[in-house]
């Protein structure tokens, strides 16, 4: 038997039906004061209101309408297929020189996110040849993705995957490769691959974009294939880092992976070489290396896969306690101080340092002037902390000291070993001599 | 015709996305090379304006000033939108009777022709609908917007163009009109009395090039043209005029085509570089002498259409040598205007045999250094042949200054626009709307009215007051007690006449009292105001320097009459002849050596004792 019910229902709101359309939905919404509006639905704004549609009009802009009981509802025409870029990302060939590009994310590889109102990496693997046509122009280009994030949610794990895919690429006879990387936390992934890989046959490139590619002006449209050709053609052997030398297009600077930061929230050449001029430069098709850049040596190339993350990167301040501070320090078997000056915090911490060191911590100063080097000898509290067992590792980078104590931890158990590779120049990351135009 | 009208007015606020001043400056700090490509909006593809800039391959160079930061530069996101901006733009809109936007959502318009260092121009939607009532017809206002100002041009050389970044980001009102305008006189009209409603909010910018128009045209037929920033409000008609003109010649070549029964034109180019060999002179023979070569395009049945040289009124030939250099090559040749003293009979003859041509055949040729780009530019000459089969193309067209306009680039589509993500969308609360609607700036009318009453002033002068935006401080400088006329002088001739000049700034309202002050205490000449002012707003001196500088030169009474009299003595002959008579020649011989020193009425006074002094010693019988 059949139950039949009868309901007085209102009429629908509207926007029970408009928020079902698709995307790109042609329509017309009247509202009671008898404006019409007529146009594409198009993704909401983050911050549009509760029960807004957003339309583009035919002008192109986009009005935000809050949908009320009374408005009227017209369905033009459903959406068009969009034409999906032709893929030119053929499979390369099996022999020749190629060039990896490995994806991991980040702005040189994002698109607009409408939902968020943000911008967020693309979905598509191979979006990225089809917003760089020429990107294989000079030769083969095998793209693939690592992971798909956002630099600052890069972990220390994140490092080994990739260390691991470039040696992949490496041993499947790739030229060079290149490594696509959001800029946020490009310095650290630089750093850790320069400790991570040991002995790479040609260059690695890491490479990002200060501004979006969903905008005309993006830096990565020439930073890109700029980073191609370094990995393509250039004699060198290490990792480095390519971006824009100058607020200009067209002329981009290398940096040692070990010794470069990100010096700017937004410019295009946020990226510097610390204490010492670049490792070199780019200039259309003419790459100028520095005598120090590495070249290919035929040593065994080897891959470390072993990082113990049980380290801290502490920033001093006044007014950081000793208690507080040495909370920080808790449960792990490295700290890094990015110290003042010359390498010093308050000498009441000096005692609790002392102790943690002799219970096996490894303690390691850097300097938060993030120029010059650290020196425990000139002021009375620097020898007090020499004393208490504090490695002074003297030009070093925090961040880049942070990163290699994670790999020094991941060699060894034995704190003694791990000071003596803190200290051991493994990939041109100390830079002895600080000409006056390496700058303040 | 039916035309529509943006009107685009600078803000006198600071920077629209940055807090820059709204200051042009002559001083370059630096300047920037970049490039620009297309990018995807988030329906379609990638606009067909954007993709023909981006197939010019060009260089921007962008010139540093110091009112400008790293926002224009494109080295920093864009800071939140400027809240005064906003404010002017909602209080114009509700001048226009237009509806505000309960959220304003700021917009990329990709323009990547370099004036904009992002590759899209920053733009907002404030208000739609509306109206304004000029000369007793309404006209619907479409739409308020308010975006940021591209960079001004400095040059552009083949691969480069050099832009300078003071007037990147200065916040533009745009006013959109429907399409309803129906003659060029009447389009100048609108233009003017938009323009007036925007003077009337008190905060726009003011002086050449603040205020630009672009008018979107039609005739029966036709199909929509923009004319794109038009400066001069005088050349307004002028342009549309033309423009009426230019799509009426396009719809007369189409019916012809058909009558003809002209297929679209299809062939490629063919080198003529050996048969132009015997050209001695002209833009051929350079070309060819700096290694350059020649190609000549078939048009079938084109032959008389393309306009010779002499004929009046716009030519089609014109049209496909606009398309040709936008391909980088000087210009085309094109069998109508053929042959020439440079290109003779014999070269025609041969090109028209090499391309097998009949008599209702007609040919471009085109010959450049460049091989590459000569091809290229007839490539593009054929586009716009083709496109003659279906009439009027629509198109962005530049004014020029003789009143005709030229072929820009194609009309964008709405794939240009998507959001720009970096700066959260401008709620309106109706509170605010309602603060705004209570304290609404006078009307023009209203205006000028009150400025008749209240200070005597004529209507004329009352109406350019308004016109000219000048109301206020003119209202200002009266309530200080200075005399009308010398201020409606002071405001409707002397400042407008200094405008144009390059280091014009304009003067406070302070200095142009202190100037009133000195001329009311006879510290310099009447005739000494027009010097004194530009020494002030165009040499940059203060009031009071200037002021004293004039009172420097002024002549005592003795000296004025040392001057009479040694006028009056070399003109002897002459007042012998004419007695009184010779008062006029002999004031402009006085004035041409006291002008600025001395009051010109007590100049003539004195002059014209002194005249009937020495007329009556000369005949005292009579």
């Amino acid at each position: 038997m059949v139950e039949t019910r009868v309901e007085f229902e209102p009429k629908a709101h509207p926007w029970a039906a408009i928020r079902k359309l698709p995307i790109g939905t042609e329509v017309e919404i009247t509202q009671p004061n008898g404006r019409t509006w007529h146009g594409l639905i198009v993704p909401p704004h983050e911050l549009s209101g509760p029960e807004t549609v957003q339309l583009k009009l035919a002008s192109g802009y986009n009005v935000g309408l809050q949908i009320s009981a009374a408005d009227v509802l017209t369905v033009i025409a459903r959406p068009r297929r969009a034409r999906a870029a032709s893929p030119s990302a053929a499979a390369p060939p099996p022999d020749g020189p190629w060039v990896a590009l490995l994806r991991t994310g980040g702005t040189i590889a994002s698109r607009v996110d409408y939902r968020t109102g943000g911008v967020s990496p693309v979905a598509d693997e191979r979006e990225l040849l089809s917003v760089f046509p020429a990107l294989d122009a000079g030769g083969p280009v095998r793209v693939s993705s690592v992971f798909e994030r956002f630099s600052e949610d890069i972990v220390p794990a994140d490092w080994v995957r990739l260390a691991e895919h470039v040696g992949a690429a490496f041993r499947h006879g790739a030229r060079g490769v290149v490594i696509s990387h959001g800029t946020d936390t490009l310095g650290f992934t630089a750093a850790a691959l320069s400790f991570l890989l040991e002995n790479p046959p040609g260059p690695v490139v890491l490479v990002g974009a200060q501004r979006s590619p969903d905008r005309p002006s993006s830096d990565g449209f020439t930073n890109l294939p700029a980073a191609i050709h370094v990995a393509r053609t250039a004699e060198l052997a290490e990792v480095v880092v390519l971006m824009h030398a100058g607020v200009d297009d067209g002329k981009f600077a290398l940096h040692r992976g070990a010794r470069v930061r990100k010096m700017h929230s937004s410019r295009r050449d946020a990226f510097q070489t610390r204490n010492a001029p670049p490792l070199g430069f780019v200039d259309g098709d003419r790459i100028v290396l520095d005598p120090a850049a590495r070249k290919p040596t035929g040593r065994p190339f080897h891959v470390d896969e072993r990082l113990d993350e049980r380290a801290a990167l502490v920033w001093y301040y006044p007014g950081l306690t000793p208690a507080r501070f040495r909370s920080a320090a808790r449960g792990l078997r490295g700290l890094v101080i990015a110290g003042t000056g010359l390498g010093h915090v308050a000498s009441a911490n000096v005692r609790w340092l002392r102790r943690a060191v002799g219970d096996g911590l490894v303690v390691a100063m850097t300097t938060q002037t993030l120029a010059g080097a650290v020196d425990p000898f000139v002021y009375s509290t620097g020898r007090e902390l020499e004393r208490a067992g504090v490695l002074y590792l003297a030009d070093l980078l925090p961040e880049v000291a942070y990163v290699k104590m994670l790999w020094a931890l991941g060699r060894s158990t034995d704190p003694a070993e791990v000071r003596r590779l803190l200290r051991e120049d493994r990939a041109g990351e100390f830079e002895p001599r600080r000409p006056l135009e390496a700058g303040p | 015709m039916r035309a529509g009208l943006e009107v685009h007015q600078q803000l006198a606020t600071s920077k629209l996305f940055c807090d820059c001043p709204s200051e042009l400056s002559e001083e370059v700090r630096a300047t920037v090379s970049r490039k620009l490509r297309p990018t995807g909006g988030e329906l379609t593809g990638v606009d067909p304006a954007a993709q023909f800039e981006a197939s010019l391959d060009q260089t921007f160079r962008y010139e540093v000033v110091p009112t400008s930061c790293l926002v224009e530069l494109d080295e920093e996101p864009p800071h939140a939108i400027n809240p005064d901006a906003v404010e002017v733009a909602l209080e114009l809109a509700l001048l226009l009777h237009a509806d505000p936007l309960d959220e304003i959502p700021v917009m990329r318009k990709i323009v990547i022709d370099g004036s904009n260092t992002a590759g899209f121009q920053r733009t907002a939607l404030v208000a739609v609908g509306g109206w304004i009532d000029v000369d007793g017809t309404r006209y619907p206002i479409e739409s308020v917007c308010l975006e940021e100002d591209a960079a001004r041009k400095i040059l552009e050389d083949r691969g480069e163009v050099r832009y300078r970044l003071d007037r990147l980001g200065i916040p533009l009102v745009e006013v959109a009109t429907g399409p309803e305008i129906t003659s060029p006189e009447r389009a100048r009209a609108v233009a003017q009395a938009i323009g007036a409603l925007l003077r009337a909010t008190r905060r726009v910018r003011r002086g050449i090039g603040t205020i630009r128009e672009d008018l979107n045209l039609s005739v029966e037929g036709g199909t929509r043209v923009e004319i794109k920033g038009v400066q001069e409000l005088r050349l307004l008609a002028t342009y549309a005029t033309e423009e009426v003109a230019r799509q009426e010649m396009l719809l007369r070549v189409k019916a012809e085509l058909g009558r003809r029964g002209a297929k679209p034109p299809e062939g490629e180019p063919t080198e003529v570089t050996e048969l132009l060999r015997g050209v001695k002179s002209g833009p051929v023979a350079t070309a060819l002498a700096r290694g350059g070569r020649a190609f000549a395009l078939a048009l079938p049945g084109f032959a008389t259409l393309l306009g010779r040289p002499d004929a009046p009124g716009p030519r089609f030939g014109r049209e496909l040598a606009d398309h040709a250099r936008t391909a980088g090559v000087a210009g085309i040749l094109h069998s109508d205007e053929l042959p020439t003293e440079a290109v003779g009979e014999e070269a025609v003859r041969s090109i028209r045999s090499r391309l097998a041509l009949a008599e209702a055949d007609a040919f471009a040729l085109v010959a450049s250094p460049d091989a590459q780009r000569a091809v290229e530019a007839l490539a593009r000459v054929r586009r716009r042949a083709v496109a003659a089969f279906a009439g009027v193309p629509p198109e962005t067209r530049d004014p020029l200054p003789d009143g005709t306009t030229r072929y820009s680039r194609p009309l964008p589509g709405r794939s240009r626009m998507y959001p720009e993500t970096d700066v959260p969308p401008v709620p309106v609360p109706r509170e605010r709307l309602e603060a705004l609607r209570a304290r609404l700036p006078e009307l023009p009318d209203a205006t000028r009215e009150r400025l008749q009453s209240q200070y005597g002033l004529p209507e004329d002068a009352a109406r350019q007051l308004v016109q000219d935006g000048e109301a206020v401080r003119f209202e200002a400088l009266a309530g200080r007690g200075h005399p009308v006329p010398a201020i409606s002088r002071l405001l409707l001739q002397e400042l407008p006449a200094l405008r144009a000049r390059p280091a014009f700034r304009e003067p406070s309202d302070e200095a142009l009292g202190e100037l009133l002050s000195a001329l009311a205490e006879g510290r310099f000449a009447k005739e000494g105001l027009a010097p004194v002012l530009e020494a002030v707003a165009v040499g940059g001196q203060r009031a009071g320097d200037a002021v004293s500088a004039a009172g420097l030169s002024l002549l005592t009474e003795d000296q004025l009459e040392a001057v009479i009299e040694r006028v009056l003595d070399s003109n002897a002959a002459l007042i012998a002849e004419r007695g009184r008579g010779a008062l006029s020649p002999l004031m402009g011989d006085v004035m041409r050596e006291v002008r600025g020193r001395f009051d010109g009425k007590a100049v003539a006074d004195r002059l014209g004792h002194a005249l009937a002094r020495r007329v009556e010693r000369a005949s005292p019988g009579t």
